[in-house]
C-alpha cells in the first residue's frame, strides 16, 4: 500500500471522464465566442449613440431660405433682413444661450468641398445659417419653437439635430435589440446544451447517486459535484471563447475604420466595456454551475 | 405509533411492483431498540424489498412506517437524508463504487456528513485493518475479490456507528472463520445499542447466535423466538 494514495480524494461521480466533457466545452467556447462579438457590437453601438448624442447635445441650426427675387442684391438684403429678425427672436427664447449667424467665410468653407475654393456665395442663392446654443438645463418645445420662428422670421426654419438623428438612433436600437435577443439566445442554448448532459449525466451515474442517497447524502451534495465540474466546464469553455474573439473583435473594429464618413468610428470600446467582455469566461462559469446546480436539484427532487 | 423506544414500526404494509400482485400484504412489525433479529425467508419471498423499506430506498405501497419515530409520510426528502445517516446497509450485491479505492468507498458515509478529513482518516485506517484489508486500503474496489468486497461493504456500514444496521447475507462470500469475526463484530454493535437485522440463509449462524427470527412467508412476516421453534403467529409488536 503507497502511504498517502489513498488519502487524496476522488469525487464519487466520475465527471471528469465523461465522453461529454468535451463537447459540453465546444458549445461553451462557441457559445462564449458569439456572445463576446455579439456584446462587443451592441456595446459599440451603446458608445457610438452616446456619442451622437453628446454631439448635437445643447445646439441646433436655423436656417434662412433666400427669397426669390431675380435681383441678388436685394434678394440678399432680405435674406439678411430675415436673418436678423430670426437671430433677435431666438436671443429672446428662455434656455437659449447664444446665437451667431454664420458669416460669408464660414458658410464658403462649409460648401467648398461641394463647390470649391474659388466660388463667391454671394452670387449664389445659398441659405444663411444660425448656429444656436442652448442650455443643457433647457426645458424647450422644439415643435412649437419652430412655429413661433416661423412666425417671426418666415424664411426661416429650425433644423433639430435631434429630428433627423432620431432616425438614426432608432435604427441603431434596432440593431441593438436584434444583438440582445441573440446574446439572450445564445444564453438560453448554452443553458439548455448544459441541463440536457447534466440529466444525461444523473442518469448515467444513477446507480452511484443511490448508493450516495441510501447513505444520507443531500441532493445538495450531489449537485456540488456537478456546480463543481461544470464552473470548469464552463470557465475553460469561455476562456478559449474568448481568446478567439478578441482578436475578432480587433479585426472587425479595424474593418470599421476603415469606413469613411465618422459615423462607425464613434463606435469605440471603453475601459468598462472591455472589462465586461473580458469577464465573460466568469459568467459562462456561473451559468454553467448554477444551471447544473439547479437541474441536479430538479431531478433528484423526483427520486425517493 | 410515534414516541416509543421502537426503532422502527410497519403498520398494514404492502408492496407491489407496477400493477402487479403484492409482494408482502399486511406486514406489522416492531423493532425495539437495540434488537438483534435474523430475517429468513426463501428466495423471492421479499427480504430484500423489506429491507428496502426499512432503509428508505422506497415507500410502500400502502400502509405506515415510521422510523426513528419518524412517520415517513410526513418526512421531506432533508429529513430523509438525515435518518438514512443513522442506517448502516450491507448489500449482497455489495453497492460498492467501483472507481473509488477501498478506503474512499468507507469513508463515504463519513464524508457526506462533512466530518473532518484527519478524522475520516483515522477512522477508516482503524476499521480496515481490523477487517484485514490494510494491505487494499488504495485499492480500487473494482479489483478486489467478492470476500474483500464484503468486508469494504460491511466497513462503510457500520464506520459511522449506525443506530440501525441492516445486512443482506453479509457472510455469503466470505469464509467461515471471516464470517465468525463479522457476526462477532455485529454482535459487539448490538451491545453498544445498534439495532441490528441480518437477511441469510444460513443455518449454522441463525443456530450460532440465539436471537429471533423475522421469517417472511406466503407475503405475511411471521416471528421465531430461539426457545420455540414454532411459528407464533404474533408479531413483535
Amino acid at each position: 500500500m503507497s502511504n498517502s494514495s489513498y488519502i487524496s480524494r476522488k469525487q464519487e461521480l466520475p465527471l471528469r471522464g465523461e465522453n461529454t466533457s468535451l463537447f459540453l466545452q465546444v458549445i461553451i467556447s462557441i457559445a462564449v465566442f458569439i456572445f463576446a462579438i455579439t456584446l462587443s457590437g451592441v456595446l459599440s453601438i451603446d458608445s457610438m449613440i452616446d456619442n451622437w448624442n453628446k454631439s448635437i447635445l445643447g445646439s441646433l441650426t436655423v436656417q434662412i431660405i433666400p427669397t426669390n427675387d431675380t435681383d441678388k442684391e436685394k434678394s440678399r438684403a432680405e435674406t439678411l433682413a430675415y436673418q436678423e429678425k430670426a437671430v433677435d427672436f431666438l436671443k429672446s427664447v428662455n434656455g437659449v444661450i447664444k446665437v451667431t449667424p454664420l458669416s460669408d467665410d464660414q458658410l464658403t468653407e462649409l460648401l467648398s468641398p461641394w463647390l470649391g475654393d474659388e466660388v463667391n456665395i454671394s452670387d449664389l442663392p445659398t441659405p444663411r445659417l444660425i448656429d444656436v446654443k442652448i442650455s443643457p438645463d433647457a426645458d424647450i418645445d422644439f415643435s412649437q419653437l419652430a412655429k413661433d420662428l416661423a412666425v417671426a422670421s418666415p424664411q426661416a426654419s429650425l433644423d433639430n439635430h435631434k429630428l433627423w438623428l432620431n432616425k438614426l438612433i432608432a435604427f441603431a436600437d434596432g440593431l441593438n435589440l436584434i444583438a440582445s435577443t441573440v446574446l439572450l439566445l445564445v444564453a438560453a442554448i448554452t443553458s439548455g446544451a448544459i441541463f440536457y448532459t447534466t440529466q444525461m449525466s444523473l442518469g448515467l451515474h444513477h446507480n452511484i447517486i443511490e448508493i450516495l442517497h441510501i447513505i444520507g447524502a443531500k441532493d445538495t451534495y450531489v449537485a456540488q459535484q456537478y456546480a463543481k465540474r461544470m464552473a470548469f466546464l464552463g470557465f475553460m469553455g469561455g476562456a478559449i471563447g474568448l481568446f478567439f474573439a478578441v482578436p475578432s473583435i480587433f479585426f472587425i473594429g479595424n474593418l470599421a475604420l476603415e469606413i469613411e464618413g465618422g459615423i462607425i468610428s464613434d463606435a469605440e470600446l471603453g475601459f468598462t466595456d472591455w472589462s465586461i467582455i473580458l469577464a465573460l469566461p466568469l459568467f459562462s462559469m456561473l451559468i454553467s454551475m448554477l444551471t447544473a446546480y439547479y437541474t441536479v436539484k430538479k431531478t433528484l427532487k423526483k427520486m425517493l | 405509533m410515534a414516541g416509543n423506544n421502537n426503532i422502527i414500526e410497519m403498520n398494514n404494509v404492502g408492496i407491489r411492483y407496477d400493477q402487479g400482485p403484492e409482494i408482502l400484504s399486511d406486514i406489522k412489525l416492531a423493532l425495539p431498540q437495540g434488537s438483534f433479529h435474523f430475517l429468513t425467508g426463501q428466495s423471492g419471498a421479499g427480504k430484500t424489498s423489506l429491507l428496502s423499506l426499512m432503509y428508505l430506498a422506497q415507500k410502500p405501497s400502502r400502509g405506515q412506517i415510521s422510523v426513528f419515530n419518524h412517520n415517513l409520510n410526513f418526512t421531506n426528502r432533508e429529513q430523509l437524508a438525515s435518518l438514512r445517516r443513522r442506517i448502516g446497509v450491507v448489500f449482497q450485491d455489495f453497492h460498492l463504487i467501483d472507481h473509488l479505492s477501498a478506503f474512499d468507498n468507507v469513508a463515504l458515509p463519513l464524508r457526506v456528513c462533512g466530518m473532518d478529513e484527519h478524522e475520516i482518516r483515522k477512522r477508516v485506517t482503524e476499521l480496515l485493518t481490523w477487517v484485514e484489508l490494510d494491505s487494499h486500503m488504495s485499492d480500487k474496489t473494482s479489483t478486489l475479490s467478492g470476500g474483500e468486497k464484503q468486508r469494504v461493504a460491511i466497513a462503510r456500514a457500520v464506520i459511522n456507528r449506525p443506530d440501525l444496521l441492516l445486512a443482506d447475507e453479509p457472510t455469503g462470500n466470505v469464509d467461515n472463520i471471516i464470517a465468525g469475526k463479522l457476526m462477532k463484530l455485529f454482535v459487539e454493535l448490538n451491545k453498544l445499542g445498534t439495532t441490528v437485522v441480518i437477511a441469510t440463509h444460513s443455518d449454522k449462524i441463525i443456530n450460532d447466535f440465539a436471537y429471533p427470527r423475522l421469517h417472511l412467508q406466503n407475503r405475511g412476516l411471521h416471528i421465531y423466538y430461539p426457545s420455540d421453534t414454532s411459528v407464533l403467529g404474533g408479531l413483535n409488536v
